[in-house]
């Protein structure tokens, strides 16, 4: 990732409602044409973050900027901040050209420029011939498309999406993954992304935002996060991932991705623990084992189909998990 | 196994359809014949004569009521929709829940009274000697004539069908997706331009409906313009107590009815069908 410039900052951002928290103190900078995603479990305070960024929600302390200019009362109308929602929110009185065409309509470009560019974006994405329809008269991807092309057709710096992905089947989402990866790519604008989706933020994003009760867990690039996660809840939620309790140094919580784990009858040399084999997990290209310390700590290794045969595991034998100590990351909390 | 039919859909539909044909269809079959009937010495005698039809509609007097009728109570739901309109919007978008439901709760209270009780109130309020000319005149005006006039008429329309609208609104205003509100603002309209091209056109039905409410109560109502707006000019209701108080008329009274009851079914199809009308 080359150097670049800022679009965005998060100041001191706090936002309090009443007696709720949503976001305690952010501090976040998004680049220019940066894939940035932001996840967390919900009730993180993702989503308020990418609120106040469209102006639908105002901090409470703290300054956000956009290209420099301080946002913090700049309403959402006059803001070029489109949102893509979880739920859509495609107007349902409006056919498809006419809901692509709203954001032009009321900035005030004329019907004879508004209407090819609402077709261009059709046309764009896939969507040529299916103008005059209804919304109801589409498939959610068909659906997920119109609402993109809403959002782009006012050309903006910066596409903010929230969950956009999470009604679409299994297939539909890989697949979205794709056009919205190379549509970031080709208009080289900003992407913020909230998600709860490990994958979705690990497959799309050149930067991922964890956070975890209203404050940044973790910032970075997506391998980094994985295999260096700073502490325990960024472990945890990650998945995928081993903790190990006090192996570090000056007794540190340690790391090790379930797919650096070697299963094995007799210890190895180097750091290993002996754990009961629980069940098996086919997860498409490879096998998640589950195996139980005598602690009850759940541990996850990352096995090929052979591997595991050789191993002629049975629910409740002994193995070895054992790892390089290169593997292992020790985190700080 | 598979022959037997199953009464059971039957049986619960019968209660409704023999009330629905008791006391809608019965009367209304009746009432369509008995416009053909003739009376003789103040007495109906079945028969089949075009006379009644005839005599009513070509009186002037029928369609000056006909014409008032429908002009009021087209006056009442537009009037009655745009009074409510800012309640409305106050009560689905600017206040808590816990407002909103004591305030629906309110709306249903003036239903507690009879609405002939809440007419002779606005009787003694709008009088030439009342309250609100007394006010008027503290401040250098009136009085104004509002009794027996269709502006009393109008008033009691009000004070009929604006509880229910304003119900009516909120529950379709309330009921809008806000993120669809959200969305109009994110791109780039202002709160006039969502309001006229979001939240109208999604709480569409709802406020037709309203609309389309107001309208029939007021159109077939007899006691606003009985007590408040003089019976002058008589409207459709009045028309009909008037040709049944003179000489036993019943059959000219049902041609005014039957004309009532067609005018109400035209105007709550187009009603209904500019409601739904981009849906199908």
């Amino acid at each position: 990732m080359t150097k670049q410039e800022t679009l965005v900052t998060f100041q001191g951002v706090r936002k309090q409602y009443d007696d709720f928290v949503a976001v305690k103190t952010l501090d976040l900078e998004i680049g220019r044409g940066e894939f940035v995603a932001i996840m967390g479990p919900s009730g993180c305070g993702k989503t308020t973050t990418l609120r106040m960024l469209a102006g639908l929600e105002s901090p409470t302390e703290g300054t956000i900027t956009i290209g420099g200019k301080v946002m913090n009362d700049v309403p959402a109308h006059e803001r070029d901040t489109p949102l893509v929602w979880q739920s859509l929110a495609l107007f349902p009185f409006l056919n498809v050209q006419e809901n692509v065409e709203f954001g032009l309509k009321m900035r005030g470009v004329p019907d004879f420029e508004r209407q090819p560019r609402a077709l261009m974006w059709l046309e764009r994405m896939g969507l040529k011939g299916f103008e005059k329809r209804r919304i109801d008269q589409l498939s959610g991807g068909q659906r997920q498309r119109v609402a993109l092309a809403r959002s782009l057709v006012t050309e903006p710096e910066m596409l903010l999406l929230d969950e956009p992905l999470s009604a679409l089947d299994a297939h539909l989402v890989i697949r979205m993954q794709g056009v919205l990866t190379k549509l970031q790519k080709e208009l080289g604008i900003t992407f913020v992304y909230v998600t709860h989706s490990q994958s979705e933020a690990f497959a799309m994003a050149d930067r991922v935002v964890i956070m975890g009760q209203g404050e940044v867990a973790q910032i970075g690039a997506p391998r980094d996060i994985f295999r260096a996660p700073r502490n325990r809840f960024v472990a945890e939620f990650v998945g995928r991932n081993n903790i190990f309790t006090g192996l570090g140094r000056e007794g540190r919580d340690i790391v090790v991705a379930a797919d650096r784990i070697s299963v094995t009858r007799d210890k190895p040399e180097g750091p290993a623990i002996k754990a009961e084999f629980l069940s098996e997990e086919f997860v498409g290209t490879a096998i998640l084992c589950y195996f139980e310390t005598p602690e009850g700590e759940e541990l996850k290794a990352q096995v090929t189909e052979e591997q595991l045969e050789a191993l002629g595991a049975e629910p409740g034998m002994a193995f070895w998990l054992g790892w390089a100590p290169e593997a292992a990351h020790e985190m700080e909390g | 196994m598979k022959t037997r039919i199953s009464l059971y859909p039957y049986v619960w539909r019968l209660p409704l359809l023999i009330w629905q044909g008791l006391f809608f269809v019965g009367p209304l079959v009746l009432m369509v014949a008995m416009s053909f009937w003739l009376v003789k010495n103040y007495r109906m005698e079945p028969d089949f004569i075009l006379k009644n039809w005839d005599k009513m509609l070509s009186r002037g007097y029928f369609w000056d009521a006909y014409w008032i009728t429908l002009w009021r109570a087209s006056l009442a739901a537009v009037l009655a929709s745009l009074i409510a309109f800012p309640a409305s919007y106050t009560l689905a978008f600017r206040v808590s829940e816990t407002t909103r439901r004591w305030a629906i709760f309110f709306l249903i209270v003036p239903f507690f009274t009879s609405y002939l009780v809440r007419a002779y109130a606005w009787q003694v309020l709008l009088a030439e000697s009342g309250p609100i000319n007394a006010i008027l005149g503290f401040v250098g005006l009136g009085p104004l004539t509002m009794l027996n006039t269709g502006i009393g008429a109008m008033v009691g329309y009000m004070t009929l069908v604006l509880p229910l609208v304003v119900i009516l609104q909120t529950f379709s205003l309330a009921a809008i997706d806000r993120n669809l509100i959200e969305a109009a603002w994110n791109l780039g309209a202002r709160p006039r331009a969502t309001l006229f091209r979001v939240i109208i056109p999604s709480a569409r039905v709802g406020l037709i409906i309203g609309a389309v409410f107001a309208f029939i109560l007021s159109y077939g109502d007899f006691v606003s313009p009985f007590y408040l707006g003089g019976s002058k000019p008589p409207t459709m209701s009045i028309l009909i107590i008037d040709t049944t108080k003179s000489g036993q008329q019943w059959p000219r009274a049902a041609v005014v009815a039957i004309m009532m009851i067609v005018t109400l079914f035209t105007v709550a199809f187009a009603a209904v069908g500019a409601a739904y009308g981009r849906r199908k």
